[in-house]
């Protein structure tokens, strides 16, 4: 974990709304896990804070981000061009860790795609995936083809404008007879988390559920206790530090 | 050159000190940057019991400003005298901030603490019972009877009374915390405020409201520990918004002999060592040997 000065090398737009920006780390920061998040600055002294992005992809000391324009800073983020510098902490929290898992199912929605590419390169040709992932509408649809190149893929659309109409849980339900995946990893809004967490109850689904949560934050390495989760013995957890990633059971969504 | 400060017969290494709330007990920024090079650690705000905090979100952020709802999670006294205060003092000079529910709680909790620790902070700008849940750091009476309270409680570490801006006179409060036997004061804790998502007309925060800290209050945080500073004869440490060794600087000239950096260390997670070097070339560039020469040297117009 380091905190950097990196130049960015590429910022673009890959979907309506959604930007990837590559950035070249001037010097190693160790392996990073897919999962994982960088703290990259705004670049501009009226935002405080750093925005906590998924790591989507890394080619030696070159990481990319891909981020939604949501608010004041991603849209500043946006600004950024080829040359200018942005300092980025990194790597952040535990990631997903897939164990012996030889059949893993992804279930990704909206903006929770972009850490869930990281892991499925990660472990590419090592294990089977079977991804089912979900956008509103075809136009905000991307890096469908990292999953397509691991594993079989099933993209969804809220509106049907892309594959199926429906959600990515739905979807990953309607194939759970076929599949019986023996790891099952997602990231996504909280309301797909919840409903994830329901299909597996109903489906008497037993394999390990690993989730990635999001909450706002300070410092994004544990010392601030700003973004506090549940556990499901009552007790806090640092999203960033012992998190994001939790097996669904143990946490509240 | 010197940049060694001595507050109450406790030496610190530099004037620059880790702010409560922000740098947890060292741990984790010290996985980035060996933590002995900062002055000391003012801990998370330390209470008798374990305390799980606000609900969430916790944070927020306006211009060159941020406001926080911790709400004083904490893993009570006991978890961090077992598991980080050798630890802490192995490393650096510890500061332990501490807050209670009653007043009973702050005695206990500087009793524990007493001997343990080379400086203990009173939080004062938590809802308090004894002031009907108002903080007890508004009214002069209620700084004056907490502070001699806790010093009562204490017969080795020197007593810090951290006050709260959220006030009618800084000066004021801080004459009743030297009244009530402080031997040092420190200033500010955070402004009250918010923050709202004009789209859902709610404001931001899960507790409505939370404390403004970071880069755009500090002329507000430099005023006051101007006016505190001459108010009273005890020493003042000064924070609120300090981002660079220019920063430090200023607050040691309006009559701070050390200072505390906390939201500056989430924008830059190398914060405090870069501030610390920054302050020592400021000095260097001016022909100034001692840190200690700067304190309180600011000439009104
Ligand atoms: C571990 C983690 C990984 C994430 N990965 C991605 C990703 O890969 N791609 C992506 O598009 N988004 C991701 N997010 C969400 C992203 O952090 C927010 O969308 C972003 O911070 C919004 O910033 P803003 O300035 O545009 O919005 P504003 O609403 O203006 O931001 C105000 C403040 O709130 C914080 N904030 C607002 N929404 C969120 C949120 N959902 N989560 C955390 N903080 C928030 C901001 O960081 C900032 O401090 C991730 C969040 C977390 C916690
Ligand atoms: C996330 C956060 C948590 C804080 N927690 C505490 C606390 O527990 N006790 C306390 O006395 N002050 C607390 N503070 C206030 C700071 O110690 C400091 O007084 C204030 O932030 C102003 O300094 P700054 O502008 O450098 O951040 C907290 C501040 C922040 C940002
Ligand atoms: S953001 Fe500071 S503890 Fe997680």
């Amino acid at each position: 974990m380091k905190e950097l000065l990196a130049t960015v090398k590429e910022n673009r737009q890959i979907a309506e709304g959604i930007m990837a920006i590559t950035l070249a780390l001037p010097e190693s920061v160790g392996k990073i896990k897919g999962g994982q998040f960088a703290n990259l600055s705004v670049g501009d002294s009226a935002f405080p804070l750093k925005r906590p992005l998924g790591v989507c992809s890394v080619n030696g000391n070159d990481v990319t981000l891909c981020y939604q324009l949501k608010g004041d800073g991603t849209r500043k983020i946006a600004q950024a061009e080829a040359g200018d510098k942005l300092s980025v902490l990194l790597p952040l929290g535990n990631g997903f860790d897939l164990g012996n898992a030889k059949k893993v199912a992804v279930i990704g929605g909206g903006v929770g795609v972009f850490p869930l590419a990281a892991v499925v390169e990660e472990y590419a040709g090592k294990v089977q995936f079977y991804s089912y992932i979900g956008f509103r509408g075809r136009q905000y649809a991307c890096l469908t083809e990292v999953f397509g190149n691991v594993g079989e893929l099933t993209v969804v659309t809220d509106d049907g404008s892309l594959g199926a109409k429906g959600n990515a849980v739905q979807a990953f339900a309607d194939d759970l007879g076929k599949i019986s995946p023996d790891l099952i990893i997602s990231c996504g809004p909280p309301v797909m988390l919840r409903a994830l967490r329901s299909a597996l109850k109903d489906n008497g689904v037993t394999a390990k559920c690993l989730v990635s949560l999001e909450e706002r934050m300070g410092c994004g390495i544990g010392a601030c206790l700003v973004c506090a989760c549940k556990k499901s013995d009552g007790r806090n957890a640092r999203v960033c530090k012992d998190g994001p990633v939790f097996d669904i059971n143990e946490v509240e969504l | 050159m010197k940049l060694s400060v001595e507050i109450c017969g406790v030496k610190f290494g530099n004037p620059v000190i880790a702010a409560s709330g922000t740098c947890g007990f060292g741990r984790e920024y010290n996985e980035l940057y060996d933590i002995s090079t900062v002055g000391g650690v003012s801990t998370k705000g330390l209470t008798l019991e374990p305390r799980s905090g606000n609900p969430v979100p916790r944070i927020a952020e306006g211009k060159s400003v941020i406001l926080n709802a911790v709400g004083l999670q904490n893993p009570g006294v006991e978890e961090f005298i077992k598991n980080d205060l050798a630890w802490l003092r192995s490393k650096t000079r510890v500061v332990a901030n501490v807050a209670g529910r009653t007043l009973e709680d702050y005695e206990g909790i500087c009793a524990r603490l007493d001997g343990l620790v080379d400086m203990i902070e009173l939080n004062i700008s938590c809802p308090n019972v004894r002031a009907g849940g108002m903080a007890l750091g508004i009214k002069p009476e209620n700084v004056e009877e907490v502070t001699r309270l806790c010093k009562g409680a204490l017969a080795k570490t020197p007593l810090v009374v951290k006050l709260s801006p959220n006030v009618e006179s800084i000066a004021v409060n801080a004459q009743a915390a030297e009244k009530g036997g402080a031997d040092c004061i420190s200033l500010i804790n955070t402004l009250t405020g918010m923050v709202i998502d004009i789209e859902r007309r709610r404001p931001v925060l899960a507790n409505n409201t939370g404390g403004v800290s970071g880069a755009g209050i500090m002329p507000v945080a430099l005023r006051m520990v101007y006016e505190a500073a001459h108010a009273v004869s005890i020493p003042v440490i000064g924070m609120g918004g300090i981002t660079c060794g220019k920063d430090v600087v200023a607050f040691m000239m309006a009559g701070a002999r050390a200072v505390q950096v906390g939201t500056a260390n989430f924008t830059d997670a190398y914060a405090i060592p870069r501030i610390v070097r920054e302050t020592e070339e400021w000095l260097s560039a001016h022909g100034i040997s001692d840190v200690n020469e700067i304190v309180n040297t600011l000439r009104l117009n």
